[in-house]
């Protein structure tokens, strides 16, 4: 007799016990009475969904796809995969206009480069916002993060790539759209800190958007075919170099590891290991002791780590807050684990951004009870929801990792 | 002793599905009706078999009358229980150990006893339902579907209610009322207070299942009946959209049946004697054989949690003329007791199957008819729809009625819910106060509103009975989380505090009784969880304390 | 990854472990598969409350004795539990969760459905009985939200009339739980909880002071202080009456709030709280008497290394112990268990009976070392309901068992590396 011996269906849905712990902790239900919750909206539901198609609920698009269910869950159910796989197969209609253009997040931002300085200002507009508000719903309290004059890549190309093949180590990296068209800082960041460790930084072959976004909104085809193309690249870089290839986002690293093959159905498994956020890379050469920091003696700091919804899927805040911690002169304070609000493009929605400033609310109270000189967090647009909702500013821990690194002692320590 | 005030035209025994039909039957025809049920409706066969609306397939080889009769009620069905029934379709497979031969003869059997057969390629079955098993070497298209017996039973009564039949539940027959060799009534007793009560009717029909064996002993006849057990399992969600059976003879645990929110695979088949029909219990054995052959059907059931594993009787009836019961007649049985044992005013309608209920309630009226000289009054069951069938279920539904919630562009699940339970008697339920859509059970989706509505239109005077007329506890979690609200629901109509409890009690415990045959993986977890819940945080093992749980399951 | 310890399981057990650790100043990492089954507590602990033949016990450590000799507390032995007793309501009160009661003398908690049970400890703002037959008042007013189902004010009524206690029933509340309630399926008391504070409690106060005036003490559900006290704390102080929160069915505001603070505080004091992670592997040693390290879903190849191991994943409900139709199983690391294989002999068939798999659990030796393939493996310890040999719900003995076994792995871990 072998059989019954494990219940492997569909996102695990059926190990759900009806413990209701997922309810416990989902940001959405806590606002928004209309969203059914994870337990209705994912495994309850899906039973009625396989029953017929017409059970499918419009609501489920309140979910922010934060998948602090699935961390909750004693039994391992991948609720937010359930929730976005229906989202995906049975939602009704193509996404609308708005959806389309805040989800080509590489497309806008190539455009919006070009014209960087006009573009920054004409988004920032009053009148151009309501109109904005108006006719494609993006919500006028919300700032678009400002497009950077050069592009990181362009960046890259003409000052760094010489430099970088001199390096006695490689690793290569995923700069997804955020830092390539809005903080290229961040990527020259990464590149001072790792080129002082002796690690040369090299570009993918070819790099689309990771598409969390498009996935959000429903564009599939097209977030396949980018994430195709990612694939490829990196399966290519991880081979020439047998190194991985780093991000400075949890969101594109969690979406490239996971998201990939549970809502697209990309295989990715050869490579789903070597794909990891830039704080793991290093933390795990530091403690094999493969490289050395050193940093500034007199550099002093009140930083506040927030967890964002990804890393903590992730479950490598371990990794951020440890390098942070490692920086003589930080006081690191871990922010309560909890989602800002903004979920990428859903808090730029109109009929979200009530729900989006309510569900952020209590972590930005905890940051003014903290009063850190700077909060740090591994996800972007975590970081535009937390500078438009409160004074402090907002950085990555590399950035601070850069900013706290002595360069020479450090290049000296690792005998460059 | 009590004495019901009416006299009777008909006095029905057994709230099965033929007993509820026999009772509308009546009604409709305008006779003046009582039926009388030993415990709740459906709580026999009816509602523990596999929900198969029959295309007739199945007998097509072996039984050709049953197979006509089975395709004709399918069609009937359709019709008149539109909220009751699922047009799935049905597939006959054929595996690589079965013998392809047997497919033709299948197929002309088929066409013989009018039912639509289309062989089709392997294929192309595994596009139609892609969870049968991939192995097959054939497949046979048969209009085969799925019914609910629960719904289809209450349907009956309400309407049977509705034509002035009186109905009364938790009454046992004790003894009848006899003048020389005339039934003119009975003594029933009521199972919880043992109060006695009379009544009287000019024709009395034992429509009580098994069960009828007993009651026509009280009667002072013999039927040679023999209790065949059958036992099935629960899958936790919705496995297959198709009907599949083997395309052979018919054997243990050879359909797989998708009935609302779960599959059912059944059944195995044995006798059993007549002092456990009233405490079936499925054994390790069992549920091993319906693993292992419904594995075939579908692999998928291999890595599917099991819900529970439940078993029926099914009335078997020795031909009169062999009494050792070798020899078993098939399709229904009628039995005018005056000719056959000369004892006037008693009919016994037996065999048959839940498929053709409405069939036997036909005959057993038409003889109830010509008993009483009213051979005039026309059977329209056929054509009549059942309450909550007047009209077919919308596809498209309407816009919320809920307030708050316009702007969500369809039905709220719950309501949609609701309404493939109860069709258009859906617009009873209250939706408008805040709080009637808030969900009671949240695996089937039964909301406080539905529940109040049971409790006033259904006949729910406690758990089970709002289970059998509403699914509440039927999904995943098995009433861990609704039990304990339902009873609070319910100890507001009833204002009893200790008996709202005692029934929240007897729920568990049922629940415990199909889980723990099929108890291991995640319904281990489940029922630890449960327990701690219900006895750990809740106290209700302190409720017991010192009392006695066997009556628990009655 | 080095820690000095790693803990499967991050319930009551391996937090009270990874406290105790940490704040001896040891490298310590939790790894939860998910949050934990302290979700679900009554807002009362329990040491023992009831003997072998199920009668309820008044004095815990004097009904030990009688225990079956594989019982976790026989294990410890009383003189060990004793010390190991008083430092429970310190590490409470640490990270800020106060409670009451003592392990000389169980007091009475009232259930959802009116019964009595003991119980050892109880969260500070929960209604105690010092004897089991009576209640302080002469009137009490039982008082629902409007429109929670998870609370049941006339089932809690038959257990406190039959005390002689009259019963007065009335319901509030307040815009932020009215706005919730258009929810079908969110109204439930950790959800409640999450909207009432500030200006919602002035208003549920507001109301409460308004309910039933002959009412002496005021009972309600246990649906405020999601994450801290701060919100119950002011409701009581702004209701005029005795005010306390009674047990609610479903996922337990006590029970979470409890989880969350001794979360956070294992953090401050530096331990690694890896939620959501599932160990996936373990790596021993040549011979396979000692666990050198165990791979989780997240870190993958970076594997978690540790001296010493805490096994605190639980019962069958948190996946501590799973089953196939052919046996029992640990599904992490592969550890040996203490039950029978045939099925048979899991269950019993009336639910209300004592239930056989509940007394399953790791095999261990007399220190409550993991076993594997026979072999003991000396640094994994097995602590809380891991443990097999009690039946912790018919006992009444869970959290005693989680605390006092967690406490123990701690020190034995503590002094093992002191004596080296």
């Amino acid at each position: 007799m072998n059989y019954q011996q494990a219940n492997i269906s569909d996102n695990n849905f059926e190990k759900c016990t009806k413990c209701t712990v997922c309810t416990v902790y989902c940001p959405v239900t806590a606002v928004n009475p209309d969203y059914p919750g994870p337990k209705q909206a994912g495994p309850d539901g899906e039973r009625y969904r396989l029953k017929k198609p017409l059970f499918y609920n419009e609501a489920l698009k309140y979910c922010l796809n934060c998948k602090r269910c699935e961390v909750a869950c004693p039994s391992n159910v991948k609720i937010g995969d359930i929730i976005q796989a229906a989202r995906i197969k049975y939602s009704a209609g193509r996404p609308s206009l708005r959806d389309t253009m805040l989800a080509s997040t590489d497309l806008m931002g190539s455009m919006a480069t070009l014209a960087a300085p006009l573009v920054n200002g004409v988004l920032g507009l009053k009148p151009v916002k309501k109109i904005m508000d108006a006719t494609l719903k993006i919500d006028c309290h919300r700032t678009f993060p400002k497009y950077a004059g050069e592009k990181f890549v362009t960046w890259y190309n003409r000052h760094a790539r010489e430099s970088q093949l001199a390096l006695p180590h490689k690793v290569t990296y995923f700069h997804g759209c955020y830092v390539n068209y809005n903080n290229p800082q961040l990527g020259r960041d990464l590149l001072t800190v790792m080129n002082a460790v002796g690690y040369g930084v090299m570009l993918l072959e070819k790099e689309r958007c990771c598409g969390v976004a498009k996935i959000a909104n429903r564009l599939v085809k097209e977030a396949t075919r980018d994430a195709k193309i990612n694939l490829a690249s990196i399966t290519t870089a991880v081979d020439t170099h047998k190194a991985p290839v780093i991000a400075t986002s949890s969101t594109c690293t969690f979406t490239m590891r996971d998201e990939y093959p549970h809502l697209l159905h990309l295989d990715n498994a050869r490579v789903r290991s070597s794909i990891m956020l830039a704080t793991k890379f290093i933390y795990e050469l530091l403690e094999k002791g493969d490289i050395k920091l050193v940093f500034k003696p007199d550099f002093r700091m009140k930083v506040a780590y927030h967890t964002p919804c990804h890393m903590e899927k992730l479950g490598w805040t371990f990794y951020s807050t440890s390098i942070l911690r490692m920086i003589p002169g930080v006081e690191l304070t871990l922010l309560d684990s909890r989602c800002c609000g903004i979920a990428g493009t859903y808090g730029f929605k109109k009929e979200n951004y009530a729900y989006s400033q309510a569900i952020g609310e209590p972590l930005f109270e905890q940051i003014a009870e903290v009063n850190p000189d700077l909060v740090a967090t591994d996800c972007e647009t975590c970081r535009w929801q937390i500078e438009m909702s409160t004074p402090y500013r907002v950085e990555n821990p590399v950035t601070v990792l850069a900013m706290a690194l002595d360069v020479d002692a450090t290049r000296k320590a690792n005998g460059l | 002793m009590n004495k019901l005030p009416k006299h009777y035209d008909v006095i029905i025994i057994g709230g099965g599905a033929t007993g509820a039909g026999t009772a509308r039957d009546c009604a409709l025809r305008g006779l003046k009706v009582l039926l009388i049920e030993r415990f709740d409706f459906t709580a026999g066969a009816t509602g523990r078999n596999h929900g198969l609306l029959h295309s007739g397939a199945r007998y097509a080889v072996t039984d050709p009358e049953s197979a006509t009769e089975c395709i004709k009620e399918n069609m009937i069905l359709r019709n008149i229980a539109r909220h009751c029934v699922e047009d799935t379709g049905g597939l006959f497979i054929t595996l690589p150990e079965d013998d392809l031969a047997y497919q033709k003869l299948f197929i002309e059997k088929c066409r013989e006893a009018g039912i639509s057969a289309e062989a089709i390629d392997p294929e192309l079955a595994r596009r139609i339902e892609p969870a049968v098993n991939p192995e097959l070497i054939g497949a046979v298209k048969v209009p085969d579907g799925a019914v609910d017996p629960f719904r289809l039973t209450t349907a009956n009564i309400i309407d049977a209610r509705r034509h002035g039949a009186d109905v009364i539940t938790y009454h046992e027959v004790m003894r009848f009322i006899k003048s020389g060799n005339r039934i003119e009534g009975l003594v029933m007793r009521d199972v919880h207070t043992g109060q006695e009560t009379e009544a009287y009717g000019s024709v009395v029909v034992n429509a009580a299942g098994i069960w009828g064996h007993l009651v026509a002993k009280k009667a002072g006849v013999d039927i040679n009946m023999f209790p065949a057990k059958g036992s099935l399992l629960i899958f936790g969600h919705r496995v297959n959209n198709t009907v599949i059976n083997r395309c052979r003879k018919p054997a243990n645990a050879d359909i797989l049946v998708p009935g609302d929110t779960i599959s059912l695979i059944g059944t195995t088949s044995d006798r059993v004697s007549f002092d456990e029909i009233d405490n079936m219990e499925v054994t390790p054995e069992e549920v091993d054989i319906l693993i292992r052959e419904g594995e075939k059907l579908s692999p998928r059931l291999a890595t599917t949690r099991i819900l529970r594993a439940y078993a029926g009787v099914r009335p078997l009836v020795a031909s009169d003329d062999d009494p050792s019961g070798r020899s078993i007649s098939r399709g229904i049985v009628c039995l005018d007791h005056a000719k056959r044992d000369g004892l006037e005013g008693f009919i016994t309608i037996t065999g048959g199957k839940l498929m053709t209920y409405r069939l036997m309630a036909e005959w057993a009226t038409d003889m109830v008819c010509a008993k009483l000289g009213m051979d005039k009054a026309k059977c329209v069951t056929a054509t009549t729809p059942l309450p909550g069938s007047e009209k077919p279920v919308e596809e498209n539904a309407p816009e919320s009625s809920h307030p708050s919630r316009q702007h969500i562009i369809e039905l709220p699940t719950e309501q949609l819910a609701a309404e493939g339970r109860h069709g258009t008697l859906t617009e009873e339920i209250r939706w408008q106060n805040p709080g009637d859509d808030a969900l009671v059970c949240e695996c089937e989706q039964v909301s406080v509103g539905e529940v109040e509505f049971a409790i006033d239109k259904l006949n729910v005077h406690n758990l089970i009975n709002l289970r059998r007329r509403t699914r509440l506890g039927m999904g995943t979690c098995q009433g861990q989380l609704c039990a304990c609200r339902a009873a609070g629901l319910l100890d507001k109509a009833d204002h009893c505090a200790e008996r709202s409890l005692s029934d929240l009690c007897s729920f568990v415990s049922e629940r415990w009784k199909g889980m723990y045959p099929v108890a291991w993986g995640d319904t281990v977890s489940e029922i630890q969880f449960t327990q701690w819940i219900y006895s750990g945080v809740a106290g209700l093992d302190e409720f017991l304390r010192d009392r006695d749980t066997e009556h628990l399951l009655h | 990854m080095k820690f000095d310890t790693v803990i499967i399981g991050g319930g009551l057990s391996g937090l009270t472990a990874g406290i105790e650790l940490a704040r001896a100043g040891r490298k310590t990492a939790i790894v939860s598969a998910g949050q934990s089954a302290l979700h679900f507590s009554s807002g009362s602990m329990e040491l023992l409350g009831y003997d072998a033949q199920g009668a309820p016990v008044e004095h815990p450590l004097e009904a030990v004795e009688a225990l079956p000799d594989n019982h976790p507390y026989k294990l410890l032995g009383r003189e060990r539990m004793e010390q190991l007793l008083a430092r429970v309501e310190p590490l409470f009160s640490a990270t800020g969760v106060k409670v009451s009661g003592t392990h000389e003398r169980n007091h009475w908690r009232l259930t959802p459905v009116g019964e009595v049970k003991p119980a050892w400890l109880t969260i500070e703002d929960y209604l105690t009985l010092d004897t089991p037959d009576a209640l302080p008042w002469k009137h009490v007013a039982v008082v629902n939200i409007e429109g929670f189902l998870d609370f049941f004010p006339r089932f809690l009524a038959r257990g406190i009339e039959r005390r002689h206690t009259t019963c007065h029933f009335a319901s509030v509340t307040c815009d932020a739980i009215r706005h919730q309630r258009e929810s079908t399926t969110e109204m439930r008391a950790t959800n409640i909880a999450r909207v009432v504070h500030g200006e919602s409690v002035d208003q549920l106060a507001a109301a409460l002071n308004a309910v039933v005036p002959e009412a002496e003490a005021i009972l309600m559900p246990a649906v405020t202080g999601f994450d801290d006290f701060r919100a119950s704390r002011r409701l009581r102080s702004l209701v005029k009456r005795p005010l306390y929160f009674m047990t609610t069915m479903g996922t337990s505001v006590p029970g979470v709030r409890s989880q969350i603070m001794m979360q956070k505080h294992f953090r401050q004091l530096g331990g690694a709280y890896m939620l959501g992670d599932t160990v996936v592997k373990g790596g021993y040693n040549a011979d396979g008497t000692r666990l050198l390290n165990v791979e989780t879903a997240n870190f993958g190849s970076d594997r978690l290394e540790a001296d010493h191991f805490i096994f605190a994943a639980g019962s069958f409900f948190s996946h501590g112990l799973n089953s196939t139709p052919t046996g029992v199983f640990e599904p992490v690391l592969g550890l040996d268990v203490e039950a029978p294989a045939d099925r048979n002999l899991w269950f019993q068939k009336d639910i209300f009976k004592p239930q056989p798999y509940m007394r399953f659990g790791l095999a261990t030796d007399r220190a409550m070392h993991a076993k594997k393939g026979g072999k003991v493996i000396d640094n994994i310890h097995v602590v809380g309901a891991s443990l097999p040999g009690a039946d912790a719900l018919r006992e009444g003995s869970g959290a005693g068992i989680a605390l006092l076994t967690a406490l123990d792995a701690a020190d034995k871990i503590l002094n093992r590396n002191i004596n080296s």
